[in-house]
């Protein structure tokens, strides 16, 4: 009897538990995002693969190097399956990832997880880093600019930004390496110490090439959301309002519009992080970061299309990851999505 | 008239010059296969500093991204030099003047005809894990390597037989006789011999990470491909070495950035700094120490097929290349202009060669006109800035005696794509080494049997095979020397004269090989990092 009831019992909390999955508006967004994520995904490491294939030369050769005999290279192509057809091998790729195995390097007996393991998190927190610099800067010069519209400071940030976008990343990192590193001394060179061993040391050799990141961005960020700000303060019904009851404008601006404005911000932050997962590659190469990106670079030239694969894999994740959470944002900030999303 | 005085001492010093000759090569002979091994000239300072630390910039095109530091899968072989040494050791050093010294090793013997070398190791050595340094871990370790699937396996003609004749002796039996063997070990996983113990309890993987040696360095942490932490070895076998506490390599993107991040304090040596144009920059600033280069351009000649099967048009690339013309507009005069595969800091150097064609514009153009349609090939290389720049200088010239070139550039895997499809034509590579029989030696260009020759000539193979047949070195260099006459005559490809690169080093900070040059043995430099101090910080 006291079977039954706990079979019973294990049914009902099951089923109640799947009803209130569904029911959650939050957990059906995530839901919706991650299953469209597959196809994504897939399509984006397809596409990797192709073109990884489509180019000149092969990944024996490159590992093994110009002492290679012919049927040395012969031998090590077919050692690492290199001579089976392009689907069998994507297929047996796939199939690896699937089950949580990401291959191992071509060129080293490392799998692609642990290697990958041990750069990201320095990729992770190069991205972060530049993203909490570009908002700490760009925001408040943003709000004075929106204040003061055509004043000193609107001018000069507008000057300042069209440079800071119009700059190329490698060239201003040459620029900042010399100017900072070389004639100040105020950041080394090159190097990466690990939070782990010490923070202040993760600061000092992380600081520049996040500052480097987020100089386009920054520039971006600050006609954008100047440009937002302006809009809601000059045409919204509820800034008029506020202004009629007699609320300040430093009020309105910073705990009305602005709020208002991060919808936006967030909505770009989303686009952006492709686009500042691309300028990291650069960026660790200048700094010689040991980060993912310049492993990626390391493994397009020797053709090691399993750590080519991990990686494009993983930014795609990550791509992902960061629109999912801009969109769970959105709620956050937005009251209405979060009414809009519980009735339907 | 020559005055008195200038005569008398124009004698003194040729007298000086001659014994000195004299001494020096009877202190080699005396050293040889024998003694532990000494440091050259070291250093501005008479006694270097103990301790301290020095990281070490290394390109990450080259040495500065490396796949593993396990001996038996180091797909990237002598480039990981200074890695491998510093952690283990080696069987045999160069030292200064090109002198094969023992290190782990004490000596070494022929017998057998010259088919069998017998080599002595140093007692009383252990393991950074405890573990002792002997004969059945030399066998161990080269029995791994030659079962190895890696380009690093080293490449016998036949499979030798190795075995423990003694505690402290290796023999290795071949069924032919491998004179540069010895030689042949620099720059070969052979050198280095790890902990049997530590592959074993830590598995291959883990030990590519953190591998195990005798040599003067501990790995401390290894992010590969970015950074390389070492710590002194407190049970290395030469008491008060290493000088150094700590010893670091960091990988940095380019010649330029190496540049920056010296400036800016964040290394104090760079090795292989191979961009002519910033040698002044770091002049300016650093102990700049140029590698005696081993290997000369050569511009190989493909026999096989149209145009350069056609010995006319093999002449006229001889007459219309003026390297002397070359090394003076690109490098200022920096180089020796040679006619062999042979370098001044090489093994058989001959800087003349009998037959050897000259440059000569009009024979040049008089030979390309005699050929039917002209002459019009393409002329490779590797995508390296100095070789692409050659490239375009050579074509220059010869497109002045009338010739049409096309240029064409590829990264290494593209380059080897394009010699084992065997429908290139010209292409400027390098060849030769410190000993002509190894690595990248004068075989691999001109051996019938490289994937990356351009002649097929039965006598030419049988003269090299021969020369690195034979221990007798006086034979060894009468070989070579027809060897040479015999390309010359035949006109298989023009050489041009050794590049090298540079290490760079701040002041206070040397070392043999750092800022005292040793030769290149197989594609870098050595230095002896037991040997490297850093005053600044010691």
């Amino acid at each position: 009897m006291s079977d039954s009831v706990t079979v019973q019992s294990a049914g009902w909390s099951g089923g109640a538990f799947l009803r209130r999955l569904t029911r959650s508006p939050v957990l059906r967004v995530i839901g919706r995002r991650l299953l469209t994520a597959i196809p994504v995904l897939w399509g984006v490491t397809l596409l990797a693969f192709l073109v990884m294939n489509a180019l000149p030369g092969d990944a024996a050769s490159a590992m093994l190097g110009i002492n290679a005999t012919p049927a040395e290279i012969r031998a090590f192509t077919i050692k690492l399956h290199l001579n089976e057809p392009l689907w069998t091998r994507y297929g047996h790729w796939l199939a690896g990832v699937v089950t949580g195995n990401l291959g191992t390097s071509l060129q080293s007996p490392q799998s692609v997880a642990s290697d990958l393991g041990q750069r990201l998190p320095v990729t992770l927190e190069l991205v972060i880093y530049a993203m909490i610099i570009t908002l700490v800067v760009s925001i408040p010069v943003s709000v004075v600019c929106a204040r003061w519209p055509k004043g000193i400071i609107d001018r000069l940030s507008l000057v300042l930004s069209m440079g800071s976008i119009s700059i190329a990343a490698p060239s201003l990192a040459l620029l900042a390496v010399i100017v900072f590193c070389v004639k100040w001394a105020i950041f080394p060179a090159i190097g990466y110490v690990g939070l782990s061993q010490s923070v202040a040391g993760n600061l000092h050799t992380m600081t520049l090439p996040s500052i480097i990141l987020a100089v386009p961005l920054i520039g971006f960020y600050i006609r954008f959301l100047r440009a937002d700000l302006l809009e809601q303060m000059q045409s919204e019904d509820y800034i008029v309002t506020a202004r009629a009851k007699g609320v300040g404008e430093w009020q309105i601006l910073i705990k009305h519009a602005l709020r208002n404005s991060f919808i936006g911000v967030l909505t770009v932050i989303g686009l952006n992080l492709a686009t500042l997962i691309g300028v990291t590659v650069i960026v660790e190469e200048v700094f010689s970061l040991p980060g993912v990106g310049f492993e990626l670079l390391n493994a397009i030239s020797n053709r090691n299309v399993p750590v080519i694969e991990g990686i494009v894999l993983v930014f795609g994740i990550a791509v992902v990851l960061a629109n999912l959470a801009t969109d769970l944002l959105y709620g956050v900030l937005d009251p209405r999505i979060r009414h809009v999303r519980s009735r339907s | 008239m020559i005055p008195k005085s200038f005569r008398r001492d124009a004698r003194l010093k040729t007298a000086l010059r001659l014994s000195s000759i004299v001494v020096a090569a009877a202190t080699a002979i005396a050293l040889a296969g024998c003694g532990s091994s000494t440091p050259s000239s070291t250093s501005n300072s008479s006694t270097p500093k103990a301790g301290g630390s020095l990281t070490v910039l290394e390109g990450d095109s080259f040495a500065g991204s490396w796949p593993g530091l396990d001996p038996a899968t180091d797909t990237d072989g002598a480039a990981n030099m200074s890695y491998m040494d510093s952690i283990y050791g080696e069987l045999f050093e160069l030292t200064a003047g090109g002198k094969t010294t023992g290190d782990l090793a004490t000596g070494y013997s022929f017998t057998n005809g010259g088919k069998t070398v017998v080599i002595n190791l140093r007692q009383g050595v252990k393991f950074s894990d405890g573990t002792t340094f002997n004969a059945a871990a030399v066998v161990y370790n080269w029995k791994r390597d030659l079962t190895a699937t890696c380009t690093c396996k080293p490449v016998f003609l036949s499979t030798p037989t190795i075995t423990a004749t003694g505690p402290y002796q290796v023999t290795l039996s071949l069924s032919y006789v491998d004179a540069p063997f010895i030689n042949a070990l620099q720059g070969s996983v052979m050198n280095w011999i790890a902990s049997p113990t530590a592959i074993q309890t830590m598995g291959e993987t883990a030990f590519a990470l953190k591998p195990v040696g005798a040599g003067p360095f501990i790995v401390e942490k290894d992010v590969p491909d970015s950074e390389l932490v070492l710590k002194k070895n407190p049970n290395y076998w030469q008491k008060g070495l290493p000088y150094l506490n700590n010893l670091t390599f960091k990988s940095v993107s380019s010649d330029e950035s190496a540049l920056t991040a010296m400036e800016a304090g964040s290394g104090q040596a760079y090795e292989g700094m191979s961009t002519p144009q910033l040698v002044s920059a770091f002049k300016a600033k650093f102990q700049t120490t140029p590698e005696p280069s081993t290997s000369p351009y050569d511009i190989q000649l493909n026999t096989k097929i149209a145009p350069f099967n056609n010995k006319i048009a093999r002449e006229a690339i001889y007459y219309a290349t003026d390297a002397a013309l070359l090394d003076k507009s690109l490098f200022g005069d920096t180089y020796p202009v040679g006619e062999s595969f042979t370098a001044p800091a090489g093994l058989f150097y001959e800087q003349n060669v009998p037959g050897y064609i000259t440059y000569d514009l009009a024979k040049a153009k008089a030979l390309v006109k005699s050929i039917p349609g002209g002459l019009s090939f393409q002329l490779g290389t590797i995508s390296v800035p100095t070789a692409t720049e050659m490239d375009e200088a050579i074509q220059t010239e010869w497109e002045a005696a009338g010739m049409h070139v096309t240029l064409a550039s590829w990264d290494l895997t593209g380059l080897i794509g394009a010699f084992t499809g065997g429908k290139w034509q010209s292409m400027l590579q390098t060849a030769g080494a410190y000993d002509p029989g190894t690595g990248v030696g004068v075989c691999f260009r001109f051996c019938s049997t490289s994937p990356f020759t351009g002649v097929w000539d039965t006598h030419l193979n049988n003269l090299l095979i021969a020369a690195a047949g034979t221990t007798n070195q006086a034979t060894r260099k009468s070989l070579y020397d027809q060897a040479a006459a015999y390309i010359a005559v035949n006109a298989y490809g023009p050489f041009l004269f050794p590049i090298a690169g540079y290490n760079i080093a701040d002041h206070g900070v040397g070392g043999p090989g750092l800022n005292s040059p040793l030769p290149v043995t197989d594609v870098n430099p050595e230095i002896l990092w037991q040997y490297v101090y850093n005053d600044n910080n010691a």
